[in-house]
């Protein structure tokens, strides 16, 4: 099974040129690391409330991404804001993102062009080799939104990351979208963690707009 | 945290007390799964002496409404504390699951 790093770096990656789809840095940023907060949580080394985030078990799981996240948590202390634990794991995103794609590429999963943009900057492409994993994955997300359906934990997480970056128009057409709008965000409410990645990702996005319209 | 289980007819009764967390979680997962198991289960929990729940134990009780309404029963929670239905609602559990003001209401609503 793949983890949230993993599955949303795949989600992300237009699969038919192998570039990512356009995503503020710093949004991406805070999904890269709410990935990581929700993957934590469903392995119970951190449980949250309507007020902090606990680091409750602090014994590494082996995963290159998810142990790191997991010391610096506990290097702030054992309870933590969950916005605050969200900014600060973000500080380290593009690291994760590098080491989730190399997993990706170990796993098979895609692989890495390097070419010249303008005969000049170096550019990286990584188009997918199997992409059962996005079909499986957009396909069961399909179903969940379409259908009153009880999500399982896993699936509550990856629609709060979707939604986050704005990835649900991938899984559901124009007009599914107009009707299942009031689902995601019921489903996106679900989890604690999710809706600090709402937030926080929104709020940037409205950020970002408010000084592009400003200059 | 403590669990116990009984049959009112034919609803199973499940209640939790004490602090639903992520070092409860495991074993209450356990035991709610054991208490949905079978066709079309009637499962009310009684909550009405659980003093915390964290989003731990809010994974355990997503958990078994999903394998209540994968079996076709029915499930319904009843007697929340204000702490607890306050992370019901603000994370909208309650707008998934049945919520009944008390555990006869729940035992009720799932008859």
């Amino acid at each position: 099974m793949l983890s949230f790093s993993e599955e949303i770096v795949l989600l992300l990656l237009d699969e038919t040129n192998g570039d990512f789809v356009p995503l503020p840095e710093s949004v991406f940023a805070i999904v890269m690391s709410g990935a990581a907060l929700m993957d934590l949580a469903l392995h119970n080394r951190v449980d949250s409330d309507l007020e902090k985030l606990t680091v409750v078990d602090r014994t590494p799981l082996g995963d290159n991404i998810l142990d790191d996240v997991l010391a610096g948590l506990g290097r702030k202390g054992a309870k933590l804001a969950i916005v605050d634990a969200l900014f600060d794991v973000a500080a380290n995103a593009e690291e994760y993102r590098s080491r989730a794609l190399a997993r990706l590429i170990a796993r098979g999963i895609l692989k890495q062009e390097k070419g010249r943009h303008l005969w000049v900057f170096r550019t990286r492409r990584y188009p997918v080799i199997d992409d059962s994993e996005q079909q499986e994955v957009r396909a069961r997300l399909r179903q969940l939104l379409l259908s009153d359906e009880i999500p399982d934990p896993r699936d509550v997480v990856l629609v709060c990351l979707i939604d986050a970056c704005a990835l649900v128009k991938f899984v559901l057409s124009a007009d599914e979208l107009d009707v299942a709008s009031p689902r995601v965000e019921q489903l996106r409410k679900l989890d604690l963690i999710g809706q600090a990645v709402t937030k926080a990702a929104s709020e940037t996005e409205a950020i970002i707009k408010f000084a592009a319209t400003t200059m | 945290m403590d669990i116990t289980q009984e049959r009112d007819g034919d609803v199973v009764v499940v209640r939790l007390m004490g602090r639903l967390n992520s070092s409860a979680a495991p074993a209450a997962e356990e035991r709610l799964l054991a208490a949905v198991a079978g066709a079309a289960p009637s499962v009310a929990i009684d909550m009405s002496e659980l003093s915390y729940i964290s989003s731990a134990g809010l994974r355990v009780i997503l958990v078994a409404a999903k394998k209540v309404q994968q079996e076709k029963g029915k499930l319904a929670l009843g007697g929340l504390g204000a702490n607890v239905r306050e992370v019901f609602a603000a994370t909208g559990f309650d707008t998934i699951i049945t919520i009944a003001a008390d555990a006869a209401a729940a035992i009720a609503a799932v008859r």
